[in-house]
């Protein structure tokens, strides 16, 4: 049996349809490499007993038998669900997401919950509450975030998929840090229902996998209208992969978004290895211009006020009085609220909702929520007629290759910064992916973007695919993980 | 560049329901302060007049006002303190 280690879905399904394994023999195995590898990798909170695991599967179609690690803030019925919080410690979630059910009905696996920063509120995993995740390549690096968990468990072998959760970046960004694909869909293409809300109207789950035909595998599984989430669009489930390898139309036109390639900070590798992936697809008929977007200089002060205003609106259900934890010693309800929740959540989530209060409080709420929002309008104008000229765009995903623990430790803004090239396309509601298109030389994975218009995933998988076929990124993967 | 009291900080975190300890002060407000000064270039773009025509427009999404009866023993039973079908909490009303 060959490894399987870092097996495709395609190639575990083929193997699994041929009878060269058995539903069981996958998840011993895999679980078996979390056992092995994942004590000090740190990517799962906890991986369920192989039961419980087995009890809540049912055989179904393209994801059947194989097994994949879902975000901690994705309700799995009968499962604990913390948000990667002291807040949610004991809380287990009384019902299935329908991400979660759909991935059941397609014969999914699920294994476990994985690490991600608190509350999704963060770019590097480290505000977990419970442990750290290190990045696949280099342990003393993070792996990015907030989704840190479900991607170093894939680019580590420990699973061929995971769903993680996107705001500002928290799929594309540790994708990149990690040398995998991640994938932002359009906004309302996937159920919100039973993903632990965050910014509202910008939360998507996202999903990590280590081919882009995997990720339109998945995707295709859980996408489509769902009457639980009012916010989603009026899609039908599709099969993503059905033209994935068409390869690009001659004159295909990339725009290059060339005030964020050679933006100031950019490390010069990243850069370089963004201008060799586009000469490649000068060579599959691309036809490749510059475009400059100045809107996208916004993107992050935009993201900032936004998504901390809905954040501090959405963490204000946590308080101790129906589920989670609950302060002890408390003489009055008032005490109670504000105990419970001073103790249960981390630094960087009361800060996040300390300033989305602040930006929506009278005196404030003028200068910076209702100014972010009309600047939202002018940054949505200006993609959207750049789509008018260009198919797809391309930006870098990351400023520099993934960063040691504690870097940004003293420094919040750089750290929040992380999400400048990656958080437009939230505020928007464009899809967007991460691919990866090289190293560093100190063997740290470089990853960009390809950014489409609503809507268009299946365009940004074939884009994508016809480049990964070409380079060799897909089949590099972590030593010590054999 | 946006200046925060400890006086306003307070406030705030009185309206987020969180109690802040005396320590986690300043470096809260150089955090809170250097995020929102950055987020204050919001007003350059702001200003500026767009066509909103093209640009998707939100609308309102109905069903039948029907009601769901959903097993609510589930949740009551992870409730820190339940009593039959109550959530009980401290003295809502101090002395």
């Amino acid at each position: 049996m060959k490894n399987l280690a870092f097996a495709s879905i395609v190639e575990l399904r083929n193997a699994f349809a041929k009878n060269e394994i058995s539903s069981a023999e996958l998840l011993d195995y895999f679980v078996q490499r979390f056992e092995r590898y994942d004590k000090d990798l740190g990517s799962a909170l906890e991986i369920f007993d192989k039961e419980s695991i087995i009890k809540k599967y049912t055989p179904g179609t393209i994801l059947n038998a194989i097994p994949g690690i879902i975000k901690d803030n994705i309700c799995q019925q009968d499962r604990i669900t913390s948000c990667s919080s002291k807040i949610l410690q004991n809380f287990r979630a009384t019902y299935d997401a329908t991400a979660i059910a759909r991935l059941k009905k397609a014969g999914a696996l699920l294994v476990g919950r994985a690490n991600c920063d608190e509350f999704a509120m963060g770019s590097s995993t480290e505000t977990s509450a419970y442990q750290k995740t290190k990045n696949p390549w280099d342990p003393n690096r993070v792996p990015g975030g907030s989704s840190g968990g479900s991607i170093a468990a894939v680019a580590a072998g420990l699973v061929p998929w995971s769903l993680g959760s996107e705001t500002g970046g928290s799929v594309r960004q540790p994708a990149a840090f990690c040398g995998i694909v991640g994938l932002k869909p359009t906004y309302g293409l996937i159920s919100r229902y039973g993903l632990i809300a965050y910014a509202s109207s910008m939360d998507q789950i996202g999903i990590a996998t280590r081919t882009v035909e995997d990720n339109a595998i998945v995707l295709s599984a859980i996408a489509g209208k769902d009457a639980s989430d009012s916010t989603t669009a009026n899609v039908e489930p599709k099969d993503y992969t059905k033209n994935i390898a068409a390869g690009i139309k001659k004159g295909l036109k990339i725009g290059v978004i060339e005030n964020a390639l050679y933006a100031q900070g950019m490390d010069p590798e990243i850069v370089k290895a963004i201008e060799t992936a586009l000469e490649e697809y000068k060579k599959l008929g691309a036809e490749v211009r510059t475009i400059s977007l100045p809107s996208m200089d916004y993107g992050a002060a935009i993201y900032f006020i936004l998504s901390r205003a809905e954040a501090a609106s959405n963490l204000a259900r946590f308080d101790g009085v129906r589920y989670g934890y609950r302060s002890k010693n408390s003489e009055t309800l008032a005490h109670m609220y504000a105990n419970s929740r001073q103790e249960g959540f981390g630094e960087e989530v009361k800060a996040r909702i300390l300033v989305g209060n602040y930006v929506l409080s009278v005196g404030h709420a003028d200068q910076f929520y209702n100014n972010a929002l009309k600047a939202q309008q002018v940054m949505r104008q200006e993609f959207m007629k750049a789509f008018h000229d260009v198919d797809v765009l391309v930006a870098p995903t990351h400023p520099v290759p993934a960063f040691k623990f504690g870097a940004f430790a003293d420094n919040k803004l750089q750290m929040d910064l992380q999400d400048y090239f990656t958080c437009p396309m939230n505020i928007i509601g464009i899809p967007a992916l991460n691919i990866p298109c090289g190293f560093t030389k100190d063997n740290l994975p470089i990853g960009f973007q390809l950014v489409g218009p609503h809507f268009s995933e299946e365009l940004l998988f074939q884009v994508a695919h016809a480049y990964e076929q070409m380079t060799p990124w897909h089949t590099m993967h972590p030593k010590g993980f054999e | 560049m946006t200046h925060i009291t400890k006086e306003e900080l307070l406030k705030i975190a009185r309206m987020s329901n969180l109690e802040l300890k005396e320590e986690e002060i300043p470096s809260l407000i150089a955090q809170i302060q250097s995020v929102l000064t950055y987020a204050e270039r919001v007003q350059d773009v702001a200003s500026k007049t767009i066509d909103t025509s093209e640009l998707p427009k939100n609308s309102n999404v109905f069903r039948p006002d029907i009601a769901v009866k959903t097993d609510s023993e589930p949740i009551l039973e992870q409730a820190p303190q339940r009593e039959q079908n109550y959530f009980v909490v401290p003295v809502i009303l101090e002395n």
